[in-house]
């Protein structure tokens, strides 16, 4: 095979890192990242969380607030391969995926890996390529494998989807069907910088680019170690049913049309388990599960649409239901 | 059914729930029927009244004017015109009607029959208050005021039968009192218009507040705590009339005359039981040691006990013989006495009192009529008062069954276990004389007979026996014993109540309401009536010994006042007198008695035990409040758990309040944002709790307790003083652990029925909500 595969015992039984050594990486990520994103650190730390869970993360913000920055930086701070699909409504599934041709040398077929095939992969406003394209694109990214003409081709690892989307000028475009969002661990939104930020950005850009100064601080191979040292991370049964009581909160929710799905569940408690080991903790608290309630629950729920028009969102309606759900619960009353 | 009407029928309801204990004082249920009919046509007159749309004056005049249509049809004695109109002469037929009524009521006894003025007088009053009732509950809308009229109608049966006190018979009172509230309140809230539960959820109109539950346990938790009350205070069983026809109390201001004439039993007990005794009689007498004074004799004796007979027949005091003996004189001075009966020695040959005395010739007993000593300072007698020697009445015969009085003294009830006792008891003695002697040697205290006021009841059948079980009685039960015992081998006995030797200074004898005391009198063939005293001389303040009785002999720390001399001939001498220690010694029991079993005794009597508990209960909560501290800080039972949760009280305490929504991080922030120096000791005791809860190892807890003290005081700091003592005589997180299933029940289903969307067609299961506002 013509691409890098990762051996599947260093994905199955890395050597762990201790809380101190993890939590030292995670810094050192962050602060690279931060030197290019100035004054985001909460946004990068859930970016980093859903990194290291294995997951892929939705970037949801108006154009220029630094979404492919944000992804790029983070690729670049890990040493992998990034590749970058620009979404638009011609791109094909095969320019995704590859595709299979002839070599008149071999006389035989030969995969030509698509874009996909790299550690991370940026895909710029995703809503703007067919459904047939998205449809390929979020097949890859759950089951981290390909196959063509019936090969298949296992995707890196550590892998993960930046997508970006972009809410306004929606003409033209094809908004990602809700049952696809959930593919997404999470969803962020970076939002505006504030004044300090901005002028701190103005002074830097003014010199040079600090992304193109950006050299990785990691390998991929300690990311994997990373990923699963996180994953060793206890989870109590108290902060179980927390998770399951929350995400059910949000199924029994009347102003909601469409509830979390177990999925959601599972990647709110990896999460979890990755914010505290980036913590030096080796558990996980229900603090970490609150932190990640809204990116992780927010953009897979449908409000009803008296909610909508009342103004409320599905984030107000998540941090609502946090307000509410107790933290240590009574069994059988919820 | 319109509003006015549906509280009117709860208005006359309820008042007939509170004539219930009106069953205690009339016979059958023959009064019910005008009782009502007076509630029905008052309520009736003011319904049709208001519904006509007229005020509250003329209200009230239709009710009185209906009231008084209806006692003219009752009672108009061929005087009203067309039964129905009262003229002048209906009047004065109700006035003669109600002095009959209220002759009635003061000669007759509950339960009587509810005819003639009784009935009258009932019916109206329960008119009047029926009118008042319905004026407060409907026409003015003041339905607390109805508290009044309740009351005032379960007055009336309390204060004369006794069995009204009851707890059942306060019960219907109690919940009808409730409903009128309840349903007043309900009116109030109907007339809001729509009902929502707390949820903002619409409730039907058919169906109960959601709000009223707490309303119905509060009134639940009053009746019941009331009812408890009700059963631990000791309510005087006798009702309110007897209590004022005994008339006995001190109180300097009431003079002369307290001790009426009542049930002598009554009296002796209650004398005996006052915790400040009184100066009764003051006497004087040539006799260096005069023996008891008699006053009563109960030779009557039935299934309740001895009692004394109706003093009729009466002889005129010259009857009074002599029969021999040495005669002495003695002066009295009544200081406070107001029997009808004359307290005297041994034998009176003559009295010094007017034509309204006279002797009763079976008992001897000296009565007076009207008030009797009430009206007597003093007088002055002679008397006899023979010593017996053993050898002679060993000797003397029984009476001769055929004596006219030998069936009145020695009738007794069959009491079978009584009977098997005296046998056992009596086996071996042959004489009068011995017989008596074998049943006070068995009630002796070497047979552990306890001398003890303390003692429920006594004199009947029941309490005789409970009394040999027991082995606890004071005079009563003694005298009662040996006369029932003695009679139940056919020996002619009977109890005399009357007053001990009393206290001496030179010649004077002071007799205080403490030396009221029982004994008992022997027939015996030839010497006649010979006393006889069961009771140890432990027991009796004053007590004479009496020669010719085996003395019951007594431990040697009792102060027996006066020693019994060796010769039954002799006297004491007055250096026999009590010893100032002997004295003092006395008096130390005395007031150790009316300590322990006065009138209200201290410590054992339910009554203080409540008041106790009702005083400590104000300190509960923090009583309670710190022994969860502790317990939750205990080595045993310590945990990060366990002092997280102290941790979450004492904030509720001090009025940080704490979500249970928040993590410990949470929790500890906001506790360091209400008290600046919490947040040390709030971060350790939440960083514990991280700890235990969430990773697989167990915390450190060493330091929690001093985390735990740390942040007490630094939250006792942060709040005003006020805050302070509340939070430690009324713990608020207390409450909170009170509702705390409730509260997050409450909440859950809050959050629940929030959450509950109309999309979901099985959501809605409570039928009591008909939809969503």
């Amino acid at each position: 095979m013509a691409f890098e595969s990762s051996p599947a015992q260093q994905e199955r039984n890395p050597a762990s890192l201790s809380p101190q050594e993890f939590k030292a990486t995670a810094e050192a990520i962050l602060t690279n990242v931060e030197w290019v994103i100035e004054g985001k650190s909460q946004t990068i730390r859930l970016a980093l969380a859903v990194m290291l869970a294995e997951g892929h993360l939705l970037l949801e913000d108006v154009p220029g607030v630094g979404k492919t920055q944000l992804a790029k930086s983070l690729a670049r701070s890990v040493d992998c391969s990034v590749r970058r699909i620009q979404f638009t409504p011609d791109l094909l599934p095969s320019d995704v995926t590859g595709v299979s041709i002839f070599d008149p040398e071999k006389r035989d077929f030969v995969f030509k890996p698509g874009a996909i095939f790299g550690n991370l992969i940026l895909g710029d406003e995703i809503n703007r390529a067919s459904p047939k394209t998205q449809a390929a694109l979020l097949e890859c990214m759950e089951e981290r494998q390909v196959t063509i003409d019936g090969s298949t081709y296992k995707l890196r690892s550590p892998f993960m989807v930046i997508a970006t989307q972009n809410p306004v000028e929606m003409e033209g475009t094809y908004p990602l069907p809700e049952a696809q969002r959930d593919r997404f661990t999470a969803r962020l939104a970076i939002g505006y910088p504030d004044v300090n930020a901005e002028l701190a950005m103005l002074d830097h850009r003014g010199e040079f680019n600090p992304l193109e100064s950006l050299k990785p601080v990691c390998s991929g191979e300690t990311i994997v170690r990373m990923i699963a040292t996180a994953r060793a991370v206890h989870v109590a049964p108290e902060l179980k049913r927390y998770a399951v009581d929350l995400v059910a909160a949000t199924r029994s929710n009347a102003q909601l049309r469409l509830g979390a799905s177990p999925r959601a569940t599972l990647q709110l408690l990896r999460c979890a388990q990755v914010l505290a080991a980036m913590d030096g903790r080796d558990f996980a608290l229900p603090d970490d599960v609150q932190q990640l309630a809204v990116p992780i629950l927010a953009h897979r729920l449908i409000p009803t649409t008296e909610t909508s028009m009342g103004g409320n969102d599905s984030v107000s309606i998540v941090t609502d239901i946090l307000r509410h759900v107790p933290v240590v619960s009574q069994p059988g009353r919820f | 059914m319109s509003g006015q009407r549906h509280a009117t029928v709860v208005a006359a309801a309820s008042l007939c729930l509170t004539l219930t204990p009106l069953a205690g004082i009339f016979q059958g249920l023959g009064w019910t029927i005008p009782v009502l009919l007076t509630v029905t046509v008052v309520a009736t007159a003011g319904s049709l009244m208001r519904s006509a749309g007229r005020g509250q004056g003329l209200q009230t005049l239709a009710m009185v004017a209906a009231l008084l249509i209806l006692m003219t049809a009752l009672f108009n004695g061929g005087t009203a015109i067309a039964f129905l109109i009262p003229t002048p002469d209906t009047l004065g037929h109700w006035l003669s009607v109600m002095g009959v009524g209220i002759n009635d009521i003061i000669v007759m006894a509950p339960p009587v029959e509810a005819s003639g003025g009784i009935l009258f007088l009932t019916m109206m009053g329960v008119g009047m208050v029926a009118i008042l009732h319905d004026m407060f509950i409907v026409g003015l809308r003041t339905p607390a005021l109805s508290g009044l009229t309740l009351l005032t109608m379960y007055l009336v049966p309390v204060s004369v039968a006794p069995e009204a006190t009851a707890w059942f018979w306060f019960v219907l009172p109690a919940v009808a009192y409730l409903w009128v509230l309840a349903d007043d309140n309900l009116r109030r809230v109907s007339g809001f218009g729509h009902r929502f539960t707390g949820h903002g959820q619409l409730v039907g109109p058919r169906f109960p507040s959601p709000l009223a539950a707490t309303a119905r346990t509060t009134g639940a938790v009053f009746v019941a705590v009331t009812l408890i009350l009700l059963a631990v205070i000791p309510t005087n069983t006798s009702g309110l009339v007897d209590q004022v026809a005994r008339g006995y109390g001190d109180g300097p201001g009431q003079g002369d005359g307290e001790f009426g004439d009542v049930d002598p039993w009554a009296q002796l007990e209650g004398s005996l039981k006052r915790s400040d005794p009184v100066d009764l009689l003051r006497v004087e007498t040539d006799d260096p040691s005069p023996r008891y004074l008699r006053m009563h004799v109960a030779d009557v004796l039935t299934n309740d006990g001895f009692g004394p007979a109706e003093y009729d027949d009466l002889d005129p005091l010259g009857a009074l013989t002599f029969s021999g003996g040495t005669v002495f004189e003695a002066t009295v001075e009544n200081l406070r006495m107001g029997t009808a009966v004359l307290p005297v020695y041994g034998r009176p040959t003559e009295v010094d009192l007017d034509d309204g005395w006279g002797v009763d010739p079976a008992t001897g007993v000296i009565v007076g009529d009207g008030d009797g000593l009430a009206d007597v300072d003093g007088y002055s007698f002679s008397y006899t008062d023979p010593d017996w020697d053993a050898n002679v009445l060993d000797e003397a015969g029984e009476m001769d069954p055929g004596d006219p009085r030998y069936d009145r003294n020695t009738a007794h009830p069959d009491v079978p276990e009584l009977t098997a006792r005296v046998e056992d008891i009596l086996a071996g003695a042959d004489t009068t004389h011995e017989k008596t002697l074998a049943i006070m040697d068995f009630l002796s205290p070497a047979n552990d007979f306890v001398y003890s006021l303390d003692t429920a009841d006594a004199g009947h059948d029941e309490a005789i026996l409970n009394f040999l079980d027991t082995r606890q009685g004071y005079c009563q039960q003694y005298a009662a014993a040996l006369a029932w015992m003695l009679r139940e081998a056919d020996v002619p006995a009977r109890v005399i109540i009357g007053l001990s030797q009393g206290r001496r200074s030179d010649d004077i004898w002071t007799l205080t309401s403490d030396d009221y005391h029982a004994w008992v009198e022997v027939y015996f063939e030839g010497p006649g009536w010979v006393a006889f005293d069961p009771t140890p001389a432990s027991g009796v303040p004053n007590s004479v010994s009496l020669p010719w009785a085996a003395e019951p002999s007594d431990e040697p720390t009792d102060g027996a006042p006066t020693s019994a001399p060796a010769d039954p001939g002799a006297t004491a001498e007055p250096d026999d007198a009590p010893t100032l220690a002997d004295e003092l010694q006395s008096e130390d029991e005395q007031a150790a008695e009316g300590g322990a079993i006065g009138d209200e005794p201290v410590g054992s009597s339910p009554a203080w035990l409540a008041l106790l508990v009702l005083l400590a209960v104000p300190l509960l909560p923090a009583l309670w409040r710190s022994g969860l501290r502790r317990s939750r800080l205990g080595a045993k039972r310590l945990s990060a758990q366990s002092a997280w949760d102290e941790t979450v009280d004492l904030s509720a305490d001090y009025g940080v309040a704490l979500n249970d929504s928040l993590t410990p991080r949470q929790a500890a922030a906001a506790l360091a944002t209400a008290a600046p120096g919490a947040k040390e000791p709030a971060d350790a005791l939440a960083s514990a709790v991280e700890f235990d809860r969430y990773s697989s190892r167990d915390a450190d807890t060493t330091r929690l307790p001093a985390a735990v003290a740390d942040l007490r005081v630094s939250l006792e700091r942060s709040v005003h003083p006020k805050q302070r003592i509340r939070a430690r005589l009324w713990p608020a997180s207390l409450a909170a652990t009170l509702t705390e299933r409730r509260g997050r029940a409450n909440r859950l289903a809050a959050l629940r029925s929030r959450m509950r969307g109309p999309r979901r067609s099985n959501a809605r299961r409570d039928q009591a909500v008909t939809g969503r506002p």
